[in-house]
């Protein structure tokens, strides 16, 4: 059965983002054979914006125009996207589960008279709609999901899916964006990198990072001792950068520093999959909680089931030979 | 122009949870405010208390013990709540949901409208985006900071990369609220007490009757443990134990030298 796809592409340089390749990749799968597979990519000007889709390997690619598309607000995307479902009648509208996917994905839903199937890893078609893989509980537990409504509207987890190589697209096509500057009620003023107070944790061989599991700010000095002995540089989860325990320049994950360190230590750290993709291209992760079902666990190459509070300490002594 | 925000209550996050079938066994729980939620309301109040607001309304769905819920929020000093009565498992479909919210919102004399960004236990993150679309109000999710300027709200968001984007926003205007977006007050005794006073309406929306409704747009199949793909090798035993263990995992594994007593 032939499915029509469309999918989101963000133009990112000369080209569009790693992210967008997934998606069509998925996109591909989930058409069928041959079946048609639509890229919409919003643009203040379609002319500038050729190339990029000209890396959109096989699919039909729309080109939504319009001054209104200079910010990429959820508002702007949502209005680009839905444009293309009508030209495209699609069955599955695909966008990235990223800082503009969040954004525009509900907005479209509730033009669709539907929900969102977010953070997807995997999504297959069934007998009367569609079936998703996503994760409930903060990684604890797979969720898996369906719905009989379509057009369907999912945003898909990055690294899901394996790139589809870039390729010439089948055609691409330029629509006006039916957003005008006089109906945006949103507006992007500006960029910018959030304040780093210079801990260089991107370029560190070895991370020792501070979860919840340290119960509180008064025990992170076990976390710093750790890093010492290891030589290395102390990082967090959201959650201890939320509460203030360490600033905010040290949370690793999604919305913070990625890193890919020789050496991962993550001390008291559930796992969330925000956190998770910000660590993962580690060489060897040591794990330290005690839920013996934190998620972490599935992403570490060693595990230790106990309180930081005991494991720390005991080996901080053992690399320091503190003990004789 | 009032302030209203979303709230959700949500099995605390230090229960045991056991998947059965489509869901958790949600039996013998505990129940409070989902933590992303706390910085919704947070920044409910501090709207009010500058006067950007006049009141701050508070807003959940769930059955008679969500009543808990917006007690709580009463005592952290929100004016009223409004209670969408309803079984815990017409939660699961966030249209339906956001489809009973909207309805409620739109007689408040909403001029913000806030969400936490996502619930702790579905996570589906989009009941607020969903409200803005079915109200037609603008909107933003993973706000940090919230601001009234010219009549019109002015926020940052989260995106990756550890970058910011500042957007202006027409009102009235709906923001999901990221964590760590402010310091959520904890509800004083006056604010107890004084809660016992404030109004709650009671409200059973038809759309949230049915769970089981064949109208929903989501439905939960099946909750499981995850399969690890690639299973970490557990150490146990005594913490001199472990850690002697684990040095010579980490040398070679790492590839990195290791100094003092490490050898």
């Amino acid at each position: 059965m032939n499915r029509r796809v469309l999918v989101l592409a963000e133009p990112e340089g000369d080209g569009v983002t790693e992210v967008s390749h997934e998606l069509l990749a998925a996109a591909f799968r989930l058409a069928g054979d041959g079946g048609p597979v639509s890229a919409v990519l919003p643009t203040p000007d379609a002319s500038a914006s050729m190339a990029a889709a000209e890396t959109l390997g096989g699919a039909e690619v729309l080109l939504v125009e319009g001054p209104a598309h200079d910010g990429r607000t959820g508002e702007e995307t949502a209005a680009a996207v839905r444009a293309a479902v009508e030209v495209t009648a699609a069955d599955l509208v695909l966008l990235p589960h990223t800082a503009t996917g969040w954004d525009a994905a509900p907005l479209l839903a509730a033009r669709l008279e539907t929900a969102v199937l977010t953070g997807v890893s995997s999504l297959q078609w069934s007998e009367d709609g569609l079936t998703a893989e996503r994760q409930a509980f903060q990684g604890k537990f797979v969720h898996e999901v369906g719905t009989k409504r379509l057009p369907a509207v999912a945003t898909v987890e990055r690294g899901a899916f394996p790139a589809r190589p870039a390729g010439s697209a089948a055609q691409v096509r330029t629509l006006a964006s039916p957003l005008s500057l006089e109906r945006r009620r949103s507006r992007l003023l500006e960029i910018r990198d959030a304040a780093s107070e210079g801990v260089d944790l991107a370029a560190s061989d070895v991370v020792v990072s501070a979860g919840r599991g340290m119960g509180g700010p008064e025990h992170l000095h076990l976390v710093e001792e750790l890093a010492s002995a290891l030589g290395g540089a102390v990082g967090a989860s959201r959650a201890v950068t939320d509460a203030g325990w360490l600033p905010h320049d040290r949370q690793i994950g999604s919305s913070g520093v990625t890193v890919a360190p020789k050496l991962y230590v993550a001390c008291g750290i559930s796992g969330a999959i925000q956190h998770l993709v910000g660590m993962r291209g580690s060489r060897f992760v040591v794990a330290v909680n005690k839920d013996p079902d934190a998620p972490i666990f599935g992403a570490a190459d060693v595990g230790v089931v106990a309180d930081v509070k005991d494991i720390l300490p005991a080996l901080t002594r053992a690399l320091t030979g503190a003990d004789g | 122009m009032n302030a209203v925000a979303l709230v959700k209550q949500v099995p605390d996050r230090n229960s045991v949870f056991r998947p059965a079938g489509p869901w958790i066994d949600e039996s013998s729980l505990g129940y409070g405010i989902n933590d992303y939620d706390r910085y919704a309301v947070e920044a409910a109040l501090e709207l009010r208390e500058a006067g950007a607001v006049k009141q701050a309304v508070v807003v959940t769905a769930g059955p008679d013990e969500a009543s808990q819920a917006i007690r709580t929020c009463l005592a952290m000093g929100m004016d009223r709540g409004i209670h969408l009565v309803c079984p815990r498992a017409s939660l699961a479909d966030p249209f339906r949901v956001a489809k009973a919210l909207a309805g409620v919102v739109r007689a408040q004399d909403a001029g913000i409208v806030l969400a936490g960004l996502l619930a702790e236990d579905s996570g589906h993150g989009q009941v607020g985006g969903l409200v803005a679309g079915l109200l037609d109000m603008s909107w933003a999710s993973a706000v940090t900071a919230v601001r009234f300027r010219d009549g019109k709200l002015e926020v940052e968001r989260e995106l990756e990369s550890s970058r910011v984007a500042v957007v202006e926003l027409e009102l009235p205007a709906v923001v999901a609220v990221q964590t760590g977006a402010n310091t959520p007050r904890y509800a004083s005794l006056r604010g107890i007490m004084a809660s016992r006073r404030k109004p709650v309406e009671r409200i059973e929306p038809p759309e949230l009757a049915n769970p089981d409704s064949c109208d929903a747009r989501i439905r939960s199949l099946r909750l499981a443990k995850p399969e690890r793909a690639a299973s970490a090798e557990i150490l146990e035993g005594a913490p001199d134990d472990v850690a002697a263990a684990l040095i010579p995992r980490i040398r070679s594994g790492a590839g990195i030298v290791l100094g003092g007593g490490a050898s």
